[in-house]
């Protein structure tokens, strides 16, 4: 292996660092913010660590909202999401990817164009459709809103990973006896994991980020709200306690965390690895 | 075990017709093998056979049962393919026994199995690895493995020895003649390769555009084929041809090459004023002192044999494109080729006089391309 020279090397981790730092800096000031009265905000110079850090935030942000109710309506949200989009775009991927349909790149085009639209677009006609099938203010709204949104944008993803598996692998399954719906769950799927995986992360992760959605559809009462409209709340006319918005920040975006580390190790690719030659 | 038969099978992609026409029995036990070029329908054929391509005309019967229309899993076969397609997530010994998993055999039952096909194939060490841990020849041996298995009534393998280097392909191609004559399992093998389809077939059948050339054994394709194509194709390097009017002679017909006559096979006299090709294999040209004088434009030596290259004589010249004449390699029709195992030392620009012996000559219709018939 050549070497690399030590300007290049120091170059290459300099360029590391201040990206990292550029990433990291907003979720550092995050968890500095929460920490520090909010009369704090403004000082100059600003502190880095907070002399006092004010733990008691996080309790008091659970004690003075339902802040625990608006967390398992954004899991129940983003998990319903995540499920529903993944179910649907596992089967419209695979056919687009599979089968020769008539008019199949078309099809295909016109998933994406739904994605292309923007989501207030679709705002007034999913709202009109929801009133008139008494969804407005259940949490199945936001569900199906969201679904319209991530569907095609997951079936494009998961056709171009099955495009990258060999066919020969369910055409021997389907040789060794297994169905056409077997051969999906038992060979494809399994294969196709760390696409899943990827897939499965942005639904979920796209979902939980939502408040567009939520705010529209889920007005009526606070117990129905989702942790983006919830945080949203906080900002008040006169005063806005930003420690405490960014509490709520802070414990909005562990989920998120949790199901990185959960999905980490089958993003990791190379598990095709071994099938072909 | 079973016999084969394809009964008038085609397949149209549109307006495509990628196979005419095909009608072919193999018999029970047999190991047949489709060569041809790329796009031949030769994989075609295959895949139509495996189910895992429907026809579009014609019937396909496996053991005297018509399987035109059933899937892949219920014809019982199996089948090795170019990529091997082993599943990536399943250990070799789940790979192996998925086929009987799918049957529906007790646990103790595949196990049994499974083992003993790893025993035969020398893949025991390997059973509880993954496939992307296993060398290339392991992989292909446990694609094998899956297939002999499930012990069904015919092997079908698409190209399985193309992804392994020269020499492990030369030992895995006799391992699995060896082990086909011990099943007894009707084989339908896919090629590009001549020498794979001579080496282990029974039943060549050789394909180009779609269609069958000929069917037969490799000693038949090779001492009488039926066209130029088959000619050309079969044989390493291929036949040389030149084209010549057949004439009188005292003895006989003749047609003259280089300013010489050349005796023709008696079958050619009712043939006389008719311009016809000729082709002769590298390997039946004699080197002696009376005929046609040529002189050596290359020689190749490959240490027991030799290949001489000499420039056809410009009346003899016939051109061909590639897709007529079947030859693997790009060549010239102005060189003809001689192949020669002596220790006689030869030199370019040497001159050397040639004899084409009468038994060796074959005769071709320049119309149809057609064997010409007596």
């Amino acid at each position: 292996m050549q070497q690399r020279h030590p300007l290049n090397t120091i170059a290459l981790y300099l360029t590391v660092l201040v990206t990292c730092g550029l990433l990291l800096f907003p979720i550092y000031w995050m968890v500095v913010t929460a920490l520090q009265p909010a009369s704090n905000l403004r000082a100059y110079p600003p502190q880095f660590w907070p002399a006092d850090p004010q733990w008691n935030v996080f309790a008091d942000l659970l004690a003075k909202h339902p802040f625990m109710l608006w967390f398992s309506n954004t899991i129940l949200i983003a998990f319903a999401t995540m499920t529903i989009s993944l179910a649907v775009s596992i089967l419209a991927a695979y056919a687009l990817s599979r089968f020769r349909l008539r008019g199949g790149q078309g099809l295909g085009l016109f998933i994406l164009t739904s994605k292309m639209l923007p989501a207030t677009l679709l705002i007034i006609p999913l709202f009109a459709i929801f009133r008139s099938t008494g969804l407005v203010g259940s949490l199945w709204s936001v569900v199906i809103a969201q679904a319209t949104l991530i569907v095609p944008f997951c079936t494009w993803m998961l056709k171009g990973y099955f495009d990258t598996m060999p066919p020969e692998l369910e055409q021997a399954a389907l040789v060794d006896g297994c169905s056409p719906l077997g051969t999906i769950f038992r060979i494809v799927l399994p294969v196709a994991a760390p696409g899943l995986a990827a897939t499965a992360l942005y639904a979920f992760v796209v979902s939980w980020s939502d408040f567009l959605f939520g705010r529209t559809f889920l007005t009526t009462n606070d117990e129905s709200w989702t942790l983006q409209m919830g945080i949203a709340s906080l900002k008040g006319e006169f005063v806005t306690e930003w420690n405490v918005i960014m509490a709520g920040s802070i414990m909005a975006s562990i989920p998120i965390i949790i199901v990185y580390l959960f999905l980490e190790r089958f993003l990791v690719g190379g598990l095709a690895a071994g099938s072909e030659k | 075990m079973a016999t084969v038969q394809f009964d008038q099978i085609t397949k149209s992609y549109g307006a495509v017709e990628a196979i005419r026409d095909f009608n072919l029995d193999i018999e029970d036990g047999e190991f047949c093998v489709f060569v041809g070029p790329s796009g031949c329908g030769k994989s075609t054929a295959l895949k139509m056979l495996a189910g895992l391509e429907a026809t579009s005309g014609g019937t396909i019967s496996i053991g005297g049962r018509d399987v035109t229309e059933l899937g892949p899993g219920k014809r019982d076969i199996a089948m090795v393919f170019q990529n091997y397609a082993l599943y990536p997530h399943m250990s070799v010994r789940k790979n192996i026994g998925f086929g009987l998993k799918m049957q529906g055999l007790p646990a103790n039952d595949i196990n049994a199995k499974v083992e003993e096909a790893a025993r035969v194939l020398e893949l025991t060490p390997y059973l509880d690895r993954k496939p992307r841990a296993l060398s290339g020849g392991q992989r292909q041996r446990v694609a094998l493995g899956r297939a002999i298995v499930r012990e069904p009534a015919a092997f079908l393998m698409d190209e399985p020895l193309s992804n392994l280097d020269a020499k492990l392909r030369v030992q895995t191609r006799s391992e699995i003649v060896k082990l086909q004559r011990r099943l007894g399992v009707t084989t339908i093998y896919v090629t590009h390769d001549q020498t794979e389809a001579l080496t282990m077939a029974d039943k060549i059948v050789v394909m180009k555009g779609g269609e069958i050339q000929q069917v037969g054994s490799a000693e038949q394709l090779f001492h009488a084929p039926v066209n130029v194509f088959v000619a050309g194709f079969i044989g390493s390097p291929g036949m040389n041809f030149f084209h010549g009017k057949v004439e009188s002679g005292p003895q006989g017909p003749v047609t003259r090459f280089g300013g010489h006559d050349i005796p023709l096979p008696a079958k050619c006299a009712g043939m006389s004023g008719r311009d016809m090709i000729f082709g002769i294999r590298p390997e039946h040209i004699r080197v002696g002192e009376d005929g046609p004088g040529v002189a050596l434009s290359l020689v190749e030596n490959l240490g027991t044999e030799k290949i001489l290259h000499f420039h056809t004589p410009g009346e003899n010249v016939l051109e061909l494109d590639r897709a007529q004449v079947g030859a693997d390699e790009e060549r010239d029709a102005q060189t003809m080729l001689i192949r020669v195992i002596d220790d006689r030392r030869y030199s370019e620009a040497e001159t050397l006089a040639l004899a084409f012996p009468v038994e060796k000559l074959h005769v071709f219709d320049p119309d149809t391309h057609e064997a010409a018939a007596g």
